[in-house]
């Protein structure tokens, strides 16, 4: 009798096995194979990482020029800076005495320890460079409007992460490079310190101390700063920075997608003929929940023009992600990640500079402390993040440079940009500036009144003199914002290449004296 | 959509080309892989077929070595075979350590970590310690050896010609050379490696062994292998085989060091002058953060030395340092021993004993007779043999073994004068609190510059201060005959600096009066009992009335 029952069951559990393979499949993607654009769909909302992504998108969003995939970039480089630094974890130990040989032995001896050490060092890099050119592409397509105001905050807020997050690691290496580079940081952030010692007011509230202990967690650069860098750099940062990402890739969907001009659609020029049909058939999923929810989800009104993600968008994407880990692969290999002597607190670099994206800081820094370290970037960030606030108009939406004055206005919005940081800055190195003519001027008149300042000055008055004459608040942020772009190049560009020992200026670094 | 695709195609495409450029760099094109690939086909078919292509290391945690030299080295890894005479595969030479115990950077600087050959040699940017070049190989026993004892450098020359002189290298071997001849037949065994005898320890009854030896020997090469010695020689000898501890060229370059009078002016561990810059630690010098603007040459360590020693000037703008004009072999000696004060900190465990003696005893490493302290500490300012010195833009530095001098200055004054220096004056201050020398060392001195001078102090029957004269006169008289030399205001110039509190506290009246009466032959310092082309005679009151008018600089501020 037994045998008779338990025939079956074997049979069945044999057939059972002999079909785990595709029964997982189906369980894991319950739509079946995306052949039609409906299974295509169902395969993308059926997926939490494919799901980030609206089930169809629309052909302006695919043109090339419209991102030229620089948030993807500033993706792709996170993802790839992620996956190194967990392989870096594996041997990297963050304690001062044995940090600089873990990091020698990867260099060395761990297998492909140096390419991938390389890596993660361009793919941070990368990142630094694609955020900010994605912020200016945001900005230039007058992306930031209504309603996607709160998810350029959220994006600047991305921006600060990603240079926390490039900061943090630069300390790690505890070489003389990074030594020094976060002492000069933390004396940045110990800058308020020139203005409450101008007031008198340090003893009493020395805010400037307090963020330079905050950061540092004691006096000097340490082995307390470098477990606390590296908990930041492998754990806080990355994790709010991936829940920040979340936010922001939700909120794109949430404001309908990506920006594009109102008549985007008569522009488009009609899709190829072998192109996938454009919304041929409707999607499975209804949107009658979505119409009880309040909001502007762009599904609600007519599909036209729109292309299922899948395989439009992705292939885009997973291009571009490609692209991404090439250069990065391609820079790993071409040059090496800097080492230099292990850190000595005792011999003090010269000049001692700060990671690259901090030198134009480090620069306005060499004019006032506390301006350059707190006051202008204060005011910087304040500024781009009430842009979207402030621009309230329509016109332009979608279109690179677009609105009043245009490319046109950019362009001498550059000229004048660059040719102010310039000139201010080949007076102050030519000349001097107030402490050189009259050296017992009191500090406070310099944090008032410095090349740093001065600019900030010139570039506000121009963007609100185009404000006037071209009268839209969007002219005179495309002013702003190009000129705070151009000082940002300046600067950099100076502090990197034109500052030698002491910070006095260099044509080049071959004529450093002593070598 | 083509487009998309085509990126996606080429980028994933070039993305696998780079990672196969990356795997033939890390699996076939590193250096060390290649050069155990040449080891293995020099081997043995044997050998090679169990011989592994792997890195190799050897790590020593008490030391805080992780030396992987031995990837590239092959033959001085454990339990591989060398080939011998090749570059990189040879053996290593026989020295006291054992590499396997001790690790190669410990010696021979470079990066141990590194596994490319620019690197590990530390001749790539950013590694503040490049290996030794091959020349000055055993100035890294200076990093444990710092305070190896050397002897008066003399002694040694003696040793070293008596070695050549009784034929020793015959039978022995030493430091590379002789060795030839077996003493008691051809296939015997040889007579005793002398190369590190001074670590090793030799008999006290050496020399009477030998002559027993020969005594009893009926014919062949122990009949005549040594004749008696007289005490000095075998004196001699010994100092000469306690100095070879292995380090060959380390002893001998400590020894010049100390002869030229080079801690006059620059502190070592602690002892010494301080005009210069303390050298403790002058081998360990970053050559990245020297200034190499005014050498033409290669920019190492020991080139930068070199150049410094030949004019020191011309390598260090402003430098006090004089023109010493040494010759070649006295550069290389020095440059030598400047590469091995590399003293670094290691587990008290591993020190040598000549290390704890010096460090925790406070022992000397340099002997500490006479003519060693002075070589030590006097001889760059007042010459080798006491006769003053002037170098090339300098003022002349006083001829302290003068028989004039000496004759005239009491051992008090001589004592004085060494413990207490001049303040001022570049004369330093010797007592133990500053320049760090001992009372006993002291003392050695001052009855080692009257051996030089060949003088006793004259028995001085006076009080320190006798001198009852009036100074207004002697002021005119000074003005008229000292100034000149010695300054209006007595701050010195072409003779001594007068107006120093030590010399006016420390010399007697008598010293004082008779210095000018007498004159100081074989110096500047005329004697003013007689009259010469520049000066007229000075009376004795007249004299005692310019000691009386040098006196009031005491009171006078």
């Amino acid at each position: 009798m037994a045998t008779a029952e338990c025939r079956p069951a074997l049979a069945r559990f044999w057939a059972n096995l002999k079909a785990v393979p595709a029964l997982f499949r189906a369980s894991a993607f319950r739509a079946g194979s995306p052949v039609s654009d409906r299974s295509r769909s169902s395969f993308v909302f059926g997926n939490v990482f494919l799901h980030l992504h609206s089930v169809r998108v629309h052909r302006w969003t695919l043109r090339w020029a419209t991102t030229w995939g620089l948030g993807l970039i500033t993706l792709a480089a996170f993802l790839i800076a992620l996956l190194t630094g967990i392989l870096l974890m594996f041997y990297y130990k963050p304690y001062p005495a044995v940090a600089y040989d873990s990091i020698k032995d990867i260099h060395f001896v761990v297998p492909t320890g140096r390419f991938i050490r390389n890596i993660h060092r361009w793919s941070a890099n990368l990142m630094v460079v694609a955020v900010i050119l994605h912020m200016a592409r945001v900005f230039y397509t007058a992306s930031y409007r209504r309603p996607r105001e709160f998810n350029w905050v959220v994006g600047m807020v991305l921006l600060v992460l990603t240079l926390g997050l490039s900061f943090t690691g630069y300390l790690l290496p505890w070489d003389q490079l990074a030594y020094w580079a976060i002492t000069i940081g933390a004396n940045i952030a110990q800058s308020p310190r020139e203005v409450t010692d101008a007031l008198g007011l340090t003893a009493w509230f020395d805010l400037g101390g307090l963020q330079k202990l905050l950061l540092l967690g004691s006096d000097e650069v340490g082995e307390e700063a470098l477990i606390r860098f590296y908990l930041l750099h492998v754990m806080i940062l990355p994790i709010a920075l991936l829940m920040l990402l979340a936010v922001h890739f939700w909120r794109i969907r949430k404001d309908g997608g990506l920006a594009r001009p109102e008549d985007a659609d008569g522009r488009l020029p009609a899709p190829a003929r072998r192109l996938f049909p454009v919304f041929t058939q409707l999607p499975q999923k209804t949107y009658h929940l979505a119409a009880l929810v309040r909001g502007r989800t762009p599904a609600m009104g007519p599909p036209e023009n729109t292309l299922p993600s899948l395989p439009h968008l992705f292939y885009a994407e997973a291009g571009v992600l490609m692209l991404s880990v090439f250069i990065c692969l391609l820079l790993a290999l071409l040059s090496d990640a800097p080492l230099k002597e292990l850190a000595n607190p005792a011999v003090p670099e010269n000049p001692a500079k700060a990671p690259w994206y901090f030198l134009g800081l480090q620069e306005l820094v060499s004019h006032s402390a506390f301006m350059g370290g707190v006051g202008i970037p204060a005011l910087v960030m304040i500024g781009l993040g009430l842009i979207p606030f402030l621009d309230r108009e329509e016109r332009g939406t979608g279109d690179w440079f677009g609105g009043p004055g245009g490319a046109s206005l950019v362009v001498r919005a550059t000229a004048f940009g660059l040719g102010a940081c310039i000139l201010l800055e080949a007076f102050t190195i030519r000349f001097g500036w107030l402490r050189q003519w009259w050296p017992e001027v009191p500090q406070l008149a310099i944090t008032v009144a410095n090349p740093g300042t001065l600019l900030a000055l010139a570039y506000a008055w121009y963007s609100l003199w185009v404000m006037r004459r071209f009268d839209s608040t969007r002219a005179g942020a495309l002013a702003l914002f190009t000129c705070f772009l151009c000082g940002f190049v300046v600067l950099t560009v100076i502090g990197y290449h034109f500052r030698g020992p002491n910070w006095d200026f260099y044509w080049s670094p071959s004529q450093w004296p002593g070598h | 959509m083509k487009r998309r695709k085509h990126l996606l195609l080429w980028t994933s495409l070039g993305t696998l080309v780079l990672l196969g450029w990356a795997i033939y760099e890390e699996h076939f094109s590193q250096e060390w892989r290649l050069l155990q690939d040449q080891y293995r086909m020099r081997l043995e078919p044997a050998a090679a077929r169990s011989f592994a292509v792997q890195l190799r290391q050897i790590v020593v945690p008490a030391l805080n070595t992780t030396d992987r030299c031995v990837s590239c080295h092959v033959g001085m890894a454990a339990g591989e075979t060398p080939i011998e005479g090749h570059p990189v595969f040879g053996s290593h030479p026989p020295v006291a350590h054992d590499p396997s115990e001790f690790g190669c950077t410990v010696c021979h600087g470079g990066q141990g970590r590194a596994t490319r050959i620019a690197d590990a040699h530390g001749t790539a940017p950013f590694w503040p310690q490049p290996m030794l070049p091959r020349g000055f190989a055993y100035a890294g026993c200076g990093s444990c050896h710092t305070h190896l004892a050397v002897t008066n450098l003399d002694q040694l020359e003696r040793g070293r010609s008596l070695v050549e002189r009784f034929d020793c290298l015959r039978c022995h071997e030493l430091e590379g050379r002789g060795g030839t001849t077996r003493p008691f037949q051809a296939t015997g065994p040889p007579a005793p490696d002398l190369s590190a005898v001074g670590a090793r320890g030799f008999s006290p009854g050496w020399h009477d062994q030998h002559l027993e030896r020969s005594r009893d020997a009926a014919d062949g090469y122990w009949k005549d292998s040594i004749t008696v010695l007289d005490v000095g020689q075998r004196r001699d000898l010994e100092t000469f085989l306690r100095s070879r501890a292995g380090a060959p060229g380390l002893v001998e370059s400590k020894a010049l060091f100390h002869s030229q009078g080079c801690r006059g002016c620059h502190k070592v561990n602690a002892v010494g002058g301080d005009d210069g810059p303390d050298l403790s630690l002058a081998g360990q010098k970053d050559p990245a953060l020297l200034d190499f603007s005014g050498l033409p040459g290669e920019r190492s360590l020991p080139e930068w030395l070199r150049e410094h020693f030949r004019a020191p000037a011309k390598v260090v703008a402003g430098s006090q340092m004089p023109y010493l004009g040494l010759d070649d072999e006295q550069i290389e000696g020095l440059t030598f021993y400047m590469l091995s004060l590399r003293r670094t900190s290691f587990p008290e465990a591993y020190w040598p004993p000549d290390r704890v003696r010096a460090q925790l005893l406070g022992e000397r490493d340099f002997s500490a007779d006479g003519a060693t302290l002075y070589g030590t500490f006097c001889a760059a300012c007042h010459g080798p043999r006491g006769q003053g010195m002037r170098y090339p833009g300098t003022s002349a530095f006083p001829a302290v073994a003068n028989p004039d001098f000496l004759e005239l200055a009491s051992d008090e004054f001589l004592l004085t004068a060494i413990r207490r220096g001049r303040p001022g004056r570049r004369m330093p201050a010797w007592g133990e609190t500053e320049g760090g020398l001992t009372e006993t060392e002291i003392l050695t001195l001052a009855s080692y510059l009257r051996r030089l001078g060949g003088r006793e102090p004259e028995p001085d029957g006076q009080p320190a201060r006798w001198v009852r004269a009036e100074a207004e006169s002697g002021g005119a008289l000074y003005a008229q005959n000292c100034a000149s030399c010695h300054g209006v205001e007595g701050q010195g110039g072409e003779g001594t600096a007068l107006r120093n509190p030590v010399l006016l506290e420390s010399a007697s009246d008598t010293y004082l009066t008779e210095t000018i009466w007498r004159g100081r032959r074989g110096t500047t310092m005329p004697a003013f009992s007689e009259a010469s082309t520049i000066h007229r005679s000075l009376t004795r009151p007249e004299i005692e009335s310019i000691v009386a008018f040098i006196r009031s600089w005491e009171t006078r501020p």
